[in-house]
């Protein structure tokens, strides 16, 4: 469904990530693991448009993608939940939710997405009329995921979700994210929790500084002894 | 509603007011006030969209320069001119804009500001057009409107000029009240808060803040257009660096968070000069104390004032109550 094909992404002359090759299928949850400053989020970026890359192809139902404009991608079905769960934080959680569904017109459709969103986040529905900002930084992250599935994805890409919560509130996350996936959509998860990732994910790609050293079933990356040392401990 | 009848009363305390004052000058003032008004709160319309613009006196040049042409060399009626002048100045913020929104903050602020010396440069240059330094004079007032009977609207008095004004003030803040309680107010507010966020939804940022800069522009070839129609001349520098520092001195002073912070900043900024006249030397010193008295203490602005002294006023009633 979405290939990477060997991209390369620069930012000015620094090189951020050097021919890399991911491939997600139809229901499949991707994970791309790695420390800090790998490249991980770079990779997203990528993917949506919001950097261009340098050399290598991105394809999405075998069209290529990179070079099109952010809001094509997404109209696509390829929608991101940016890292450090970005918000729009003098606004309500409804107008943070229902602007994820800015690029849609099927309103009837919209409403049932609606109400499918708050069976999965029940939390969000009693706290529609406060404001983002003010929201723990679990229910931040819930809306997060919350606006992006507004936007009807067809592949969900989340940048560390993990990122500051508690361990509680992570096993809540891998939940919902099990559930998006059995509702047919298909999961690029991006993260440094090796926790999460295996709780959720079935394939997994490991990067280090710009690129991928490792790649293989969660199975078998879990027998691998430089992966348990880096990221199991 | 209060805000509705607020500005009901208002609008009609404007309307009977020049039968009020001792004379012209008392109107003039209340002519740039009004001015001021539309300038400050076009450009607050553009930042909304989080981004400072400074090139308020040059599109205000533009549009100044571009009516009083129209009207003086091709013998256009003024009013078509001064519509046309304030579409062509928000052409040129369209065409200028999508380069400058590249930028963010304060990156943005600067581009502008070099955007509006260039306009003074190029009409003090290209004397053939614009008459150089020297500017233009004896441009014509807007023809009269005559409905037989009734009035007879002949732009001879500075009154007549005043209704101008306040229709136009009426008319460009029903307007921009529109836009910002409309869903492009809503998705330029989300802009604002999280640029990046809003791309990654798919909203084309850069297009709606190019749509706030021309739309926010246009008001002001408006207000330069009238100016240069009102005054009948013009000069390159009459709308410079610091007319534009004025406005968003206004809108700061006033408050950026609500409708009302701009019309109340221009307001109060306008006449209080007027006021202390004596004093008019130090004008700038009063104005900066006003402004750092007003970031320190008043961070809402003075819009923020107001609803304060109604929150304490409502404190009070209630501890009397209980």
């Amino acid at each position: 469904m979405l290939k990477l094909k060997k991209i390369s992404v620069h930012y000015g002359t620094a090189e951020a990530v050097r021919d890399i090759s991911i491939n997600v299928e139809e229901k499949d949850v991707i994970s791309v693991i790695g420390a800090n400053g790998a490249g991980k989020s770079t990779i997203l970026k990528a993917v949506s448009g919001l950097i261009p890359v340098s050399s290598g192809e991105i394809e999405f139902d075998g069209k290529r993608i990179d070079g099109l404009p952010v809001n094509k991608i997404v109209s696509l079905g390829l929608v991101q939940v940016p890292e450090g769960r970005k918000l729009f934080p003098y606004m309500n959680v409804m107008s943070n939710i229902k602007l994820g569904a800015y690029l849609r017109k099927d309103k009837a459709d919209i409403k049932s997405d609606l109400a499918k969103v708050f069976e999965l986040f029940p939390r969000l529905k009693e706290r529609r009329a406060q404001n983002a900002g003010s929201l723990s930084g679990g229910e931040q992250q819930m809306l997060a995921i919350a606006r992006a599935l507004m936007a009807k994805p067809r592949l969900l890409m989340m940048d560390e979700p993990s990122l500051g919560l508690a361990p509680i509130i992570i096993d809540n996350l891998s939940k919902a994210i099990k559930e998006i996936n059995r509702s047919g959509i298909s999961v690029l998860l991006v993260e440094q929790n090796a926790g999460l990732v295996m709780n959720v994910s079935e394939k997994c790609y490991v990067v280090e500084v710009g690129k991928v050293v490792l790649e293989g079933d969660m199975k078998d990356l879990m027998k691998n002894d430089s992966v348990k040392r880096a990221f199991l401990g | 509603m209060t805000y509705l009848l607020t500005s009901l009363f208002l609008t009609v305390c404007l309307i009977f007011l020049p039968h009020f004052m001792s004379g012209p000058y008392y109107v003039h003032v209340f002519i740039i006030t009004m001015m001021n008004i539309i300038l400050t709160s076009s450009l607050r319309l553009i930042s909304l969209s989080g981004q400072i613009s400074l090139a308020h006196g040059g599109m205000m040049t533009i549009g100044a320069y571009t009516s009083a042409l129209l009207v003086m060399r091709l013998g256009l009626s003024t009013w078509y001119a001064m519509l046309i002048a304030g579409l062509f100045v928000a052409l040129v913020a369209c065409l200028t804009g999508f380069p400058f929104m590249r930028l963010k903050g304060i990156y943005f602020s600067i581009v502008t500001v070099f955007f509006s010396e260039m306009v003074v440069l190029i009409t003090q240059q290209w004397e053939s057009l614009t008459g150089g330094s020297g500017g233009i004079y004896n441009i014509p007032a807007p023809g009269a409107i005559v409905v037989t009977g009734l009035f007879n609207i002949d732009f001879l008095s500075k009154i007549h000029f005043y209704y101008f004004a306040l229709f136009l003030m009426i008319a460009s803040l029903l307007i921009l009240y529109a836009i910002e309680k409309s869903r492009i107010g809503f998705i330029l507010k989300g802009i604002k808060q999280t640029d990046s966020l809003a791309e990654s939804i798919g909203i084309n940022t850069i297009g709606f803040k190019v749509l706030a800069y021309s739309t926010g522009c246009f008001f002001a070839g408006i207000v330069g257009a009238f100016y240069s129609h009102y005054i009948s001349a013009m000069c390159p520098d009459t709308f410079g660096f610091f007319y534009t520092i004025n406005i968003l001195v206004y809108m700061t002073v006033g408050g950026i968070e609500v409708f009302a912070g701009p019309i109340l900043g221009a307001f109060v900024l306008t006449i209080l000069p007027e006021i202390t006249r004596v004093l008019k030397e130090f004008m700038p010193f009063i104005f900066a104390a006003v402004l750092i008295a007003v970031i320190f203490f008043l961070p809402e602005g003075l819009a923020g004032l107001f609803s304060r002294l109604i929150a304490f006023i409502k404190k009070i009633i209630r501890i009397k109550n209980a």
